[in-house]
């Protein structure tokens, strides 16, 4: 994107800043300076034949893009009220797990405190750059998903509605960004700076289990019979913001003007002002606070981890041991790479669910248990790949020259060692608590075909190492701030190599066995594999040579 | 000059939750002075530094920046301040040029103005090489000057350095202690912090010793000196922050690294 361009609009709001006292050429001077350092990506000591590619961030985009297919479900038919407050569900969770896992960063960067703090700077003007520098962003990545849906809603739904669901989402964007920066502030404000690093992790999980809960909620305000919707208003509707913004499509289109669905709809318009006022309220505070990120705590008890010592000695050679140990430290304890990682996560448990319950709405669960539900399990594997390209960087990879100092070991026996690690603390749990809620839901015979996809996954993760990781040593190259989305295009390709699996366990089902006999190929092909990626060549000592001449 | 007072703090008090960082801090600091300011590591150096600069606005006292109460003023007072921050931080994908162009800027200077400067202080720290590279790509001691230059280009009143000849080389040390000097003597006031005494005891007019939160001396190096036994800073230091060479400490971390010493730890 064209910096100087996004500035040249940006100036068309000069007024705006005006009418709020605030130091618009400063902003924009600002703004510039951070939209040139988003744009140069910063060396590292061990991989200095990496090229300067393409905007990273704009690559991510493409994944919204994918994710926005599913709103295309909620956009047939005329129960606004029902499909808008879906819809509006869905984009909450997914835009607001965005916002938290690559914003954030920028929301509590202290290296602005610093160096521009200390210069005779209105805190409100750091502020409001700092949140245009956000707005930005989210502006391209609200753009890439929304993009398809709104061409898919002009021919099925009409101009009238297209125009409504714009004006509503950038409503509810602002409501969105604002209400997560409140909620920093509040936390903030109330605890520590250690607290709000490990709070923001929780805020991921709560918000994947939030949207589970939701759709329970949902079902139960919609009282769906069959494919007939009938809405109540309760007051405690009130409480649930999709529901704002989906009650204007209901009074706009179909003429409702229940009192519930005005209030609910003039919710939609106060709300997100409200929440941006209250936000421009309180930057001074907020920036005031961040100090407090600084802020360390004392000694802690020694911590023993019965858990990972047990798979330690369970999947481990000796020589393995030590890198799984640090790569499960790292992957538990490094909040930068939780912020990119959990999320993610957060959507594997959560989109098999999903799956399920938009199937629900047109099909019993009696249909679904003599189909193939086990399909939707699948959902948890397209992360796989996303997250073993993590598996490179670091906050601290600076850190990381410590490896071909102590030398000796291939790094390919740390990856190795790594991506146990990943599908033993991260990968599994995921599966585990998707098997037993469809163990619940179906019957516990379900448990074959998680095994499958279990041995699926580890085959998933050789390859996407094989396919994604260029950086010599794991945790070695920093996660670049807002321009990493998290994803190339690469690991995003990578997402339908998910296909052939989902289709080969489909077709097992047809023969008698068939997916017990998968289930045992699937585990010697796995090992083939797992053997022939991970081999070990004498080209890797001299390559780790190589490095340290470097 | 009408303000010969640069920097007055009255009773200063800061507590972070259950601790008290600042005790009652009172310091007076005149117009060219030199101050070596010093303390322990957790003594409340950086604080004090951090609450001048506002970037701590939570304390009890009085502080003002040339007969100026700080607190809830304007952040204006900021600029006849220049810092150099001990943890270096800075946007290290700018280039050098650019860095302190923009810095020059955030001081009020214009672009061309703050650029022309920059280049010239870069060009006599030896750096007009590397003037258009990103500073990521610097040594540190380059790196140093670069924040050296930032601190000085808005031509400031008073100057906060924090370890300022971390990483420089024996020779720009020199260099930089000379310009330290002559610009006390043009009336700027530099406040020093470090953990190196003899640049403190030979650049200092003034030296201030915080422990604990509570100022324990503030006299010329002269009287320090009179006043105890000790020949050098370092002593004088070690002397009140009473801290003792441990000899067991030292045995024991050789007898350790040798493997002569082997203990039981949970």
């Amino acid at each position: 994107m064209n910096n100087q361009f996004s500035l040249k609009i940006l100036d068309l709001f000069q007024p705006v800043f005006r009418i709020f006292h605030i130091d618009y050429p400063m902003v924009r001077r600002i703004l510039e300076m951070k939209l040139l350092m988003d744009g140069r990506r910063v060396p590292t000591v061990f991989d200095q034949s990496t090229k300067i590619k393409g905007n990273k961030f704009l690559q991510s985009l493409g994944l919204y893009a994918f994710y926005s297919l599913l709103l295309l479900f909620f956009l047939v038919g005329d129960v606004y009220i029902f499909q808008m407050s879906i819809l509006f569900g869905i984009s909450m969770f997914i835009l607001m797990s965005a916002f938290i896992s690559d914003f954030s960063a920028v929301l509590l960067d202290i290296r602005d405190k610093t160096i521009i703090g200390t210069k005779p700077i209105d805190a409100r003007t750091i502020g409001v750059a700092k949140l245009l520098h956000v707005l930005m962003y989210i502006t391209m990545l609200t753009g890439a998903f929304t993009i398809i849906p709104i061409f898919f809603m002009l021919f099925i739904q009409g101009i009238r509605f297209t125009i409504l669901f714009v004006v509503l989402m950038a409503l509810f964007v602002l409501f969105i960004v604002a209400l997560t920066s409140l909620i920093y502030i509040l936390v903030l404000h109330v605890f520590d700076g250690e607290k709000l690093k490990n709070m923001i992790n929780y805020i991921q999980i709560v918000l994947s289990i939030g949207i589970v809960i939701g759709y329970q909620l949902v079902i139960n305000v919609f009282n769906v019979v069959g494919t007939e919707v009938h809405y109540v208003f309760h007051w405690w509707n009130l409480l649930i913001p999709p529901m704002w913004f989906a009650a204007p499509f209901e009074v706009m289109l179909n003429g409702n003007t229940e009192t519930g669905i005005l209030v609910l709809s003039s919710l939609s318009i106060i709300i997100p002002l409200l929440a941006i006022f209250l936000y421009y309220k309180f930057i001074p505070a907020f920036e005031q606070n961040l100090e407090k990120l600084l802020d360390k705590k004392g000694a802690a008890s020694p911590k023993k981890y019965p858990f990972r010592t047990f798979w330690e000695k369970m999947l481990c050679t000796s020589e393995e041991e030590k890198y799984f140990a640090f790569a499960y430290q790292i992957m538990g304890k490094e909040r930068e790479f939780k912020l990119k990682v959990y999320p993610t996560l957060g959507m594997a448990i959560v989109f098999p669910f999903i799956f399920l319950i938009i199937f629900l709405q047109d099909s019993s669960v009696e249909e679904l248990k003599s189909g193939y539900p086990f399909i939707y399990m699948y959902f948890t594997n397209i992360f796989i790949s996303i997250t073993v390209h993590m598996l490179q960087f670091s906050a601290q990879y600076k850190g990381a020259w410590i490896f071909p100092m102590t030398g000796g070991e291939s790094p390919k026996l740390m990856y190795r060692a790594a991506i146990k690690a990943f599908l033993v603390k991260l990968y599994a749990p995921v599966l585990i608590i998707v098997g037993i809620g469809y163990s619940l839901l179906f019957s516990f015979s379900i448990w074959l075909d998680v095994l499958i996809v279990f041995m699926s996954a580890i085959l998933l993760a050789v390859m996407a190492y094989g396919i994604t990781i260029t950086r010599r040593y794991p945790f070695s190259d920093a996660f670049e701030t807002v321009k990493e989305g998290g994803y190339t295009a690469k690991s995003f390709a990578l997402m339908f190599l998910t296909a052939p699996f989902v289709l080969i366990h489909f077709l097992s089902t047809l023969l008698p066995y068939g997916k017990v006999a998968w289930c045992i190929l699937l585990a010697g092909i796995t090992v083939l594999v797992w053997k022939f990626v991970f081999r070990r060549k004498a080209a890797s000592k001299a390559i780790s040579k190589q490095v340290i001449n470097n | 000059m009408a303000e010969e007072t640069a920097i007055h703090m009255q009773d200063v008090k800061v507590r972070f939750g259950e601790k008290q960082v600042l005790k009652g801090v009172n310091i007076e600091v005149g117009r060219g002075e030199i101050i070596g300011y010093i303390g322990p590591n957790g003594a409340g150096k950086s604080t004090t530094i951090k609450l001048i600069l506002g970037l701590l606005h939570e304390f009890e006292g009085d502080i003002e920046v040339f007969g100026t109460s700080i607190r809830g003023a304007d952040p204006a007072y900021k600029k006849r301040i220049g810092y150099v921050p001990e943890n270096a931080e800075i946007y290290d994908q700018l280039t050098a040029g650019e860095y302190l162009t923009f810095v020059g800027e955030l001081y009020g200077m214009s672009r061309d103005k703050a650029y022309q400067k920059a280049a010239f202080l870069m060009e006599q720290f030896g750096l007009t090489e590397v003037i258009h590279q990103n500073i990521s790509a610097f040594s540190k001691g380059m790196r140093q000057k670069v924040l050296l230059i930032s601190s000085m280009l808005h031509n400031p009143d008073i100057i906060f350095l924090d370890e300022p000849l971390n990483g420089l080389d024996a020779n720009s040390v020199i260099v930089m202690k000379e310009i330290f000097h002559k610009l006390a003597e043009e009336g700027k006031t530099i406040f020093y912090s470090s953990h190196i005494m003899e640049v403190v005891e030979n650049i200092s007019d003034r030296i201030i010793i915080l422990r604990d939160g509570e100022i324990i001396a503030d006299d010329s190096f002269a009287t320090l000196k009179a006043r105890s036994e000790q020949g050098s800073l370092e002593g004088i230091f070690n002397q009140l922050t009473g801290f003792e060479t441990n000899e067991k400490q030292v045995e024991n971390v050789v007898s350790s690294v040798l493997d002569r010493e082997v203990r039981e730890y949970e």
